[in-house]
């Protein structure tokens, strides 16, 4: 009974007036840094933090988590429609959303996207109304030596990912693992292939190597065939709607998309890009024929799109539960509340349930607002491939350049993306996906802190890794992986699907 | 020969000129002609944002200028204090962190491009933050004597989260052990915040840091604090001894914020903005922000503060050129 008390409290602060307004201003403004590529919510709310000094504290929280949810929403449009990731948690999207496009099916997989987006939204909503409590001792419960275990599959899942050479994941994973070694080592302090740049002391950001990989890349690539028109079908609200048949198709992914997303965004560290690639990888292990994936498969956009909509907003409960941000965004967000004068701690949800119920009450109207958004803009956003490439290109890159600026106002990470866009160039002419490079660059650096950092605790013990219960079951489920990948029979059958 | 001597001569004049004169002829409000940016080298949200923050709009009603704060993260805050020391020296460009961070990345950081002292001109301390040491439940210790005593009887089983290699906590640690005698691990971690998740879950055991992330899991019972640093017993907190108190040594560590500008800015203008920095900092609201951040205000001269800055590359530095924390 307290959760229905709780809920209602929740809602009657939701859904007051200015409460609703600013929830809606949040996600406007979420949805417009999505859509512009490189633009990320990060610096968006760094740039609103001194704004909402004067709003309520509640009304100020609700437009922020807006920006931020509102964000992944939006960061699907761009990866779709010119294979730039409009956020980091839309690079996987880009894989087969963007293959969607090219065969005609733009406004099918924006659809989609924005369906999955609303129904893992609507989930973690509730999931975080019910579960807090629980998510967070769960996430408690993982110290250095689960999170290796975790990292250690999300690693082999990059490799599972990949269509293609598995030779070739492998070589793109340990490129990236090694570009991650860049920077000053947590545990020993010292500073590895940093040249005495300074710069490079906190390792390189993973924002413009994806746009530069993955954004510009493609668009070097296209501006060398001249000729291809891009197919732009029939602009009908109906025609651009999903099919009884994709949702059928796509609903099962949305499913298994949200759970992933909503246990892995409560965990610290894995950030955006865990969970939609864990949930990508899942999606193309349960497929009847993972040849499909990287051609168009509609799970492949529906699972990771829930999965990053899910695990952003259940990134809220341990700010929520325990005062501790689980990335760079909820650290922002503990920051507002201080300028607020709250203390974030474990105390906020007892001493401020207003606040906290009103916020959470307030995600599954913003969610709704974004889906009565985002669909009639599906079309909009479609006609948006009729624009000429040479007006185009230019502008997306000047919004990437603005965006990896606005990172943290450097402009060597704009020159680090422009040299990221040559590789990517070349990574298309020799036929690799730099998908499990980013995964590498991202996970790798966590992997080897918490192998470390376990083993500087446990004395060197490496028994550790296989003592921890969930950490034993997270290998063994690593071990089975590698397993079926190795086995013969399988090799076989995976050279078959692919020679199809 | 003779030139340079009238030359140096003409300086040492016109520099007690300049300091006996700052009282009489502090610079005039139009000495501020566009916008002055007090850069933050953290992310937003963090103290010295915040404090940024909140004296910017009180700084520009004072110099008749806008007061814009510009975040520039980035290698320990290294990033956005050079761009400060490289600056224009006309007191239009303003840095604002954690000086503990300042006075160590000398030491820290051979490579690093600039002059903490020299290319950079202090302008006045703006607060001190307190540091609290706690322990996780699991230790079973509630006071300084039984912590020692606890560490004494299991070396190496205290294990003390900081907030990275070589940040201010973690040469804390080793000051302490050092000089009580006792050995326990340094962990070390990305920021404090990965510091204080670790300690709640019992991941390490021990953590020294800011009272505003460690207090509410005192209260709340999930940590046990044991000790804070300062001169006095926080308000808060009063049960809980200071370092002094408990016999620990590093009575001073803790957040110190500061305010700085480019260095070989002219003393008039350094002045004028240590004058305004006072006032602001006089205020109650401001007064009352500082102490919701944990920390009080401490306004004073910028040679108060090059004194202070002095000695922490000395005493802080040393630690870590000792123990070899060198980031190279």
């Amino acid at each position: 009974m307290e959760l229905l008390d709780n809920l209602m409290l929740g809602l009657s602060t939701a859904f007051q007036f200015k409460n609703l307004l600013f929830c809606l201003i949040g996600a406007l403004i979420g949805t417009a840094i999505g859509v512009l590529p490189g633009i990320g919510p990060i610096p968006t709310v760094a740039l609103l933090l001194p704004f909402t000094f004067g709003l309520e504290p509640a009304s100020a929280m609700i437009m922020l988590a807006g920006i931020f949810y509102g964000a992944q929403y939006g960061g699907s449009t761009t990866a779709i429609l010119v294979n730039v990731p409009g956020e980091t948690s839309s690079v996987v999207t880009c894989i087969d959303g963007h293959e969607m496009a090219r065969q005609g099916r733009a406004g099918t997989a924006l659809a989609i996207a924005a369906l999955s987006s609303f129904f893992a939204g609507t989930v973690a909503t509730v999931v975080i109304a019910v579960l807090s409590l629980p998510l967070s001792a769960l996430a408690l419960k993982f110290t250095a030596v689960e999170y290796f275990s975790l990292l250690v599959l999300g690693l082999i899942a990059a490799v599972v990912m990949a269509h293609g050479s598995v030779m070739k994941s492998l070589a793109m994973v340990l490129l990236g693992l090694l570009i991650g070694l860049i920077g000053i080592d947590v545990n020993s302090g010292v500073a590895r292939m940093t040249f005495g740049i300074t710069e490079l002391s906190d390792g390189i950001d993973f924002v413009p190597v994806a746009m530069g990989l993955f954004g510009l890349g493609e668009i070097i690539a296209n501006l060398e065939r001249k000729d291809e028109r891009r197919v732009v079908t029939s602009q009908r609200f109906r025609d651009l709607m999903p099919s009884w048949a994709d949702l059928k198709q796509a609903f099962p992914a949305m499913l298994r998309g949200t759970a992933i997303g909503s246990v892995l965004g409560v965990l610290p560290g894995g950030g955006a890009a865990l969970p939609p690639f864990t949930a990508y990888a899942l999606e193309k292990k349960v497929a009847r024929d993972p040849s499909r994936f990287g051609k168009g498969a509609i799970e492949g956009v529906a699972g990771p799109e829930a999965a990053n909509n899910a695990g952003a907003q259940t990134s809220f409960i341990p700010l929520l539960t325990l005062g501790v941000p689980s990335n760079a965004l909820m650290a922002l967000m503990i920051g507002a509340l201080m300028m607020q004068g709250i203390q974030p701690g474990p105390q906020v949800m007892t001493e401020q349930p207003a606040l906290v119920w009103g916020l959470i009450a307030s995600m599954w109207a913003g969610n709704l607002m974004l889906l009565v958004i985002n669909l009639p803009l599906v079309g909009v956003w479609v006609s948006m491939l009729k624009i000429p490439y040479r007006l185009l290109f230019p502008a997306i890159v000047l919004f990437c350049c603005i965006g990896t600026y606005g990172i943290s106002n450097s402009l060597f990470n704009v020159w680090l993306m422009l040299g990221c866009a040559v590789i990517g160039y070349f990574f298309i002419k020799i036929g690799v996906e730099p998908a499990p490079l980013l995964l590498g660059l991202v996970l790798g650096p966590q992997l080897e802190e918490n192998f470390r950092r376990a083993l500087l605790l446990s004395d060197g013990d490496f028994t550790v890794f296989i003592r921890h219960p969930i950490s034993a079951v997270l290998l063994g489920v690593v071990a089975i992986l590698l397993l079926a990948m190795l086995s013969p029979a399988v090799l076989r059958k995976r050279k078959e699907a692919l020679t199809e | 020969m003779k030139t340079r001597m009238i030359r140096a001569l003409a300086l040492s004049a016109f520099a007690a000129a300049a300091f006996v004169a700052v009282p009489f002829s502090a610079a005039k409000a139009q000495d501020f002609k566009g916008p002055v940016r007090i850069v933050v080298p953290f992310a937003p949200g963090g103290t010295s944002d915040i404090l940024a923050r909140l004296i910017g709009p009180k700084l520009s009603d004072a110099i008749k200028t806008s007061v814009i704060v510009e975040n520039k993260p980035g290698a320990a805050g290294n990033l956005g204090a050079e761009a400060v020391a490289k600056a224009k020296p006309d007191g239009h460009t303003l840095l604002l962190m954690d000086v503990g961070n300042l006075s160590t990345a000398p030491s820290l950081f051979p490579d690093l491009n600039f002059n903490i002292q020299k290319d950079l001109a202090p302008i006045g301390m703006v607060m001190f933050g307190p540091y609290v040491l706690a322990v996780h439940p699991s230790v079973g210790v509630s006071t300084p004597k039984d912590l020692v005593a606890y560490a004494k009887a299991n070396p190496g089983k205290l294990t003390v989260a900081n907030s990275g290699v070589g940040a201010v906590n973690h040469i804390t640690a080793i000051t302490i052990a050092k000089a009580l005698g006792i050995q326990w691990k340094n962990v070390p971690y990305k920021g404090g915040s990965a510091a204080s998740r670790a300690v709640i879950s019992g991941e390490s055991n021990t953590i020294i840091n800011g009272t505003t992330a460690t207090l509410p899991f005192v209260v709340n019972k999930q940590l046990v604090g044991i000790a804070v640093s300062g001169d006095q017993r926080l308000p808060t907190a009063k049960d809980l001894p200071t370092f002094k108190e408990a016999g620990f040594p590093a009575g001073d560590a803790g957040t110190w914020q500061g305010l700085l500008t480019t260095g070989g800015t002219p003393a008039p203008l350094v002045n004028k903005l240590n004058a305004e920095l006072k006032k602001i900092l006089a205020m109650p609201d401001v007064q009352a922000k500082i102490a919701e951040q944990g920390g009080v205000v401490k306004a004073g001269s910028p040679a108060d503060f090059a004194k202070w800055l002095d000695n922490s590359v000395k005493t802080w530095g040393g630690v870590i050129k000792e123990n070899g924390l060198k980031a190279q």
